[in-house]
């Protein structure tokens, strides 16, 4: 059963709590509601990829052990990428956060019910896959304290209200992904020029 | 001590040489030979296995987000697992990954579950616009892995280089002491 918290009250507080650190989310209405709780350049939408954005956020917790890095992601869409949830547990980075907004229902495609709805419990399941911190919360409070973890991964599910979504992100991926890259000081991000080599060398 | 073809060395000094150190696999048969070859020869390689080929397209993106530069290595079946992941986040996002694709389904095949795919696997990536290579012999593999690497992480565009069976089990399989 979800509890009283909206979705889109859960999200802002995690960006309230975010400082700079960057969000990966899922496609659709947490990705809507990404947009609307706060754009960052920090924020990247996802716009396609169903199931992909733990494992996004996954690589980049690898590549950037420095920085935390925490997930948005649907109950729909995790559920078809449990696999995501076994590779988390065998890996498992400390500076990865997931949050999974379970309002047990596809809510972005009509309201369909999830197989959370009927009992699958995603939190078990992280569990059952070795990771270690993880929570099932139902209110601003408990999300607080479950996001307040020193060591993960962390593994959170979000008992949420749909809630109709205020607004959508940017459309254009490749400005997305730039911004996002730039945000987070990847030296790789086309919007940064680069020196040539000394040509007196 | 186990021999390393020929080939599968080639693929890793390929993969090291475009400046890729991690690679995100989902294991076949004919890559075992280049884990093991990553795993000797190349300490500073990073194998990350993934439980699905698409999630392993999923990991790339986040590890090229974060810097890298990554490699995802799989069997041409898995490619048919991954095409939402590479139509919809690493084309339109331009997230540039190079695929190190081992074949099934081509000449010398011997299961024909793997056939229809194998077939369809250099048209389809044709279709979605992502460009392939591949290699045509053991002395021919750590440059055309090189070239696709240096490839796709120059312009920004995935990249695939595809290992023939001829290559990986057949008459081709040069093997080194």
């Amino acid at each position: 059963m979800t509890g009283p918290m909206t979705r889109f009250e859960a999200t802002r507080l995690i960006v309230e709590l975010a400082g700079d650190v960057p969000i990966i989310a899922s496609l659709g209405h947490p990705a809507y509601d990404l947009f609307a709780a706060g754009d960052r350049p920090q924020n990247f939408y996802t716009w396609g990829s169903m199931g992909l954005a733990s494992s996004v956020g996954l690589g980049l917790a690898l590549a950037r052990p420095d920085v935390r890095v925490i997930v948005i992601d649907g109950d729909g869409s995790l559920l078809m990428n449990l696999g995501s949830l076994a590779t988390i547990g065998l890996l498992r980075p400390s500076n990865l956060v997931v949050v999974v907004m379970d309002n047990e229902e596809y809510a972005t495609t009509g309201g369909q019910p999830t197989p959370t709805a009927y009992g699958a419990d995603l939190e078990a399941t992280a569990r059952a896959m070795g990771i270690a911190a993880t929570a099932t919360v139902r209110t601003p409070e408990e999300l607080m304290d479950a996001l307040d973890v020193a060591l993960g991964p962390t593994f959170i599910v979000a008992k949420v209200q749909e809630s109709a979504p205020m607004a959508k992100p940017p459309l254009d991926c490749v400005f997305i992904k730039q911004r996002f890259m730039s945000a987070i000081h990847n030296p790789e991000s086309a919007m940064a020029g680069r020196p040539l080599p000394d040509p007196s060398s | 001590m186990t021999t390393t073809p020929n080939w599968a060395l080639g693929v890793c000094s390929g993969v090291h040489a475009a400046g890729s150190r991690d690679v995100v696999y989902v294991p076949d048969n004919p890559l075992s030979h280049v884990l093991r070859a990553f795993e000797q020869q190349f300490r500073d390689v990073r194998l990350l296995l993934a439980t699905r080929e698409e999630e392993a397209f999923g990991i790339a993106a986040g590890l090229y987000l974060g810097g890298r530069r990554p490699t995802v290595m799989l069997q041409s079946s898995g490619i048919g697992n991954s095409l939402n992941a590479i139509t919809s986040l690493l084309l339109p996002y331009q997230i540039p990954v190079l695929m190190v694709v081992s074949m099934r389904g081509d000449s010398g095949e011997w299961n024909a579950a793997q056939v229809p795919m194998g077939r369809a696997v250099r048209g389809i990536f044709d279709s979605i616009g992502v460009p392939h290579s591949t290699v045509e012999s053991g002395d021919d593999a750590a440059e055309t892995v090189r070239l696709a690497g240096r490839t796709a992480f120059g312009i920004r565009t995935s990249t695939a280089c595809l290992l023939p069976r001829r290559v990986t089990t057949g008459s081709e399989r040069g093997l080194t002491p």
